[in-house]
């Protein structure tokens, strides 16, 4: 049997993190791949300076037209009814799951998919707020995931992989060192599959890691970015955090500690793709500060 | 638990607070701010207070006070990020990296001449952080305006008032502010801890605690900068003081089988005591010595004469 490893900075530096990891993990349970939802890696990003005003208040009228923009580029529908239902069906019980904590997710943009939803002819009462514990998970059979956008000081990133962590019951078991294990999370037997989209909200995203939120790293990106490959989502909004934070100091400042998660969701997990060349970036609207590097 | 000894104000400009603050102890520190917690309970903490202020048709201003059962852990909290408007709220003068910054109209403080080189307040956006004796605070208006700034200035100094001025942590004296070769110490990246967690957050080594850090020890990691023809460069410092040798010498054990496996381990000392060693890996040369109860490490040497030249200086 291979000797478990414990993963150090030489491991990410010269990028034998998959192999670590895979070693260090062997014998967990929830290994297999299959928790990716559909087998596309695109993203889009729709931004619209008008979605925030200068106080930071969300327009509701604009972020509803931006979600309509993102579900019929995302789905290739014409009509966000159309999008909706080649993602969820009307008897699906569907779970949204918001940031909660911690540059929390805006209440908007909950309200703004939840109401589309009900306008795409899904009944009221089968839209749950899905955010806590196993439970949550298991009362529904389709999953969105509302994420904000931000850095988070025990895993790098705090956006997509980390939306689902208190499903695990155990939230601190994923935390710095264990961060790469996130994954892991998106293959409980409750939770692999259910996820149909995963809509980040990058209207005001937290660029340094906090822990609480210091309003100096956070700035106006004014975005939504949607796909249905969770690794390629996070990938993506690696990128932009990364960009941010060289902006502001004029020079590479790294996430630390670095976000494990994202690429071992991909390599150990099998969760979707973290190859920026395998991932298609579709961007609609305001193109100032786009931080894609 | 420690005496609650700010006072904070009733009412503040527009704003008034409830009568009683939210009390999180290191048991409930997990309710009221989820994973943020860790970041905590990695210091000596004893208990938060927080209280929201609240005003009809203005946002909120949130005063949270961290008691840290010393005085070094509520510098530490401050020194995990320097960024900001370095404030006077007590009259001192307000330094970093040996520049002066902003004085203030207050009386002359009773600071220790040394306390004077590190902030005591930052401001920027809403946002006042600030150390005071044991106490760390955080004050946010959750929207900035001229209104809501004075307030949560008029906050900090009700917070700072009739408290005791301590210096720094001492370790932080035995920080060189250069090293041979025109390595500069980069100040306003400096940082004081006790959890691999933060160490983690400021500078990654790896996935566990292996250099045993816990509430005993206690650390300074900060670069050192170098300006040349092609642009900055910086290697990282980081000095750990343990409870006695004993355990000094345990961790830099663990720190090189973990870190190092392929290097055979040599923890011979030499006639003075010390024990130094150097190694090139990946991202540089990399030298650690160790003296007593405190090991110095430095990481990401661009050669093996500056190494040694920095060992040797320690």
């Amino acid at each position: 049997m291979p000797q478990r490893k414990s993963l150090t900075r030489r491991d990410f530096i010269r990028g034998t993190l998959g192999a670590t990891v895979g070693t260090s993990l062997i014998g967990t349970k929830w290994l297999t791949a299959g928790g990716k939802a559909t087998g596309s890696s695109l993203v889009t990003i729709v931004r619209d300076k008008g979605a925030m005003d200068a106080s930071n208040n969300v327009n509701t009228k604009v972020l509803k037209t931006m979600l309509d923009q993102t579900l019929t580029k995302l789905t290739g529908k014409k009509t966000t009814k159309d999008a909706w239902l080649t993602l969820v069906k009307p008897e699906d019980t569907i779970g949204l799951v918001p940031t909660p904590h911690l540059n929390p997710t805006h209440q908007e943009v909950v309200d703004v998919v939840k109401s589309s939803l009900i306008d795409a002819g899904i009944p009221e009462n089968k839209i749950l707020n899905a955010q806590g514990g196993p439970d949550k998970p298991k009362a529904c059979t389709a999953l969105i995931g509302l994420p904000a956008l931000k850095a988070h000081w025990l895993t790098g990133i705090g956006t997509v992989m980390k939306i689902y962590i208190l499903y695990s019951g155990k939230p601190s078991n994923y935390h710095d060192q264990n961060n790469s294990k996130l994954g892991e999370i998106w293959n409980l037997p409750f939770v692999k599959g259910k996820t149909r989209l995963v809509l980040v909200d990058a209207l005001h995203p937290l660029c340094d890691k906090g822990p609480q939120v210091n309003p100096r790293y956070k700035w106006a990106y004014n975005g939504l970015i949607a796909g249905t490959d969770p690794v390629a989502l996070d990938t993506v909004c690696l990128r932009i955090i990364t960009e941010k934070r060289k902006e502001l100091r004029g020079e590479p400042w790294p996430l630390s500690p670095p976000p494990l998660c994202v690429e071992a969701a991909d390599k150990v997990y099998g969760l979707g793709t973290s190859n920026w060349d395998k991932i298609k970036v579709e961007i609609s609207g305001w193109k100032e500060g786009l931080l894609l590097g | 638990m420690q005496e609650s000894k700010p006072t904070l104000p009733k009412t503040i400009r527009a704003w008034t607070r409830p009568d009683s603050p939210q009390l999180v102890t290191a048991k409930s520190i997990f309710d009221y701010m989820d994973g943020a917690g860790e970041l905590y309970i990695g210091y000596r903490f004893d208990h938060l207070e927080s209280y929201e202020y609240k005003a009809k048709d203005l946002n909120n201003i949130l005063v949270e006070v961290y008691f840290m059962k010393t005085s070094d852990d509520a510098f530490g909290l401050l020194s995990l990020d320097w960024e900001g408007e370095p404030l006077n709220l007590a009259g001192e003068p307000a330094q970093i990296a040996g520049k002066p910054v902003r004085s203030g109209k207050s009386p002359q403080s009773k600071a220790a001449p040394e306390s004077s080189s590190w902030p005591r307040a930052l401001y920027g956006e809403g946002l006042l952080r600030l150390w005071s004796d044991t106490v760390y605070a955080r004050i946010m208006a959750h929207q900035e305006t001229p209104e809501s700034k004075e307030a949560v200035l008029a906050l900090g100094r009700s917070i700072i008032k009739d408290r005791e001025n301590p210096p720094p942590p001492k370790l932080l004296q035995k920080l060189p502010d250069t090293f041979p070769e025109d390595w500069v110490l980069g100040k306003e990246r400096t940082s004081y801890f006790r959890s691999h967690l933060v160490l983690n957050s400021i500078y990654y080594l790896g996935q566990e605690n292996m250099l045993n850090l816990d509430l005993s020890s206690e650390a300074i990691a900060s670069p050192y900068e170098k300006k040349d023809s092609e642009g900055i460069k910086r290697i990282h410092f980081l000095l750990v003081k343990y409870s006695d040798h004993k355990r000094a010498r345990q961790a830099l054990g663990h720190f090189h089988n973990v870190y190092l496996p392929e290097h055979p381990i040599f923890l011979q000392s030499d006639s003075s005591g010390e024990i130094s060693n150097m190694f090139l890996i990946e991202d540089g040369w990399l030298g650690y010595k160790i003296k007593d109860e405190t090991i110095a490490f430095i990481f990401e040497c661009p050669d093996q004469k500056t190494a040694r030249t920095i060992i040797n200086q320690i």
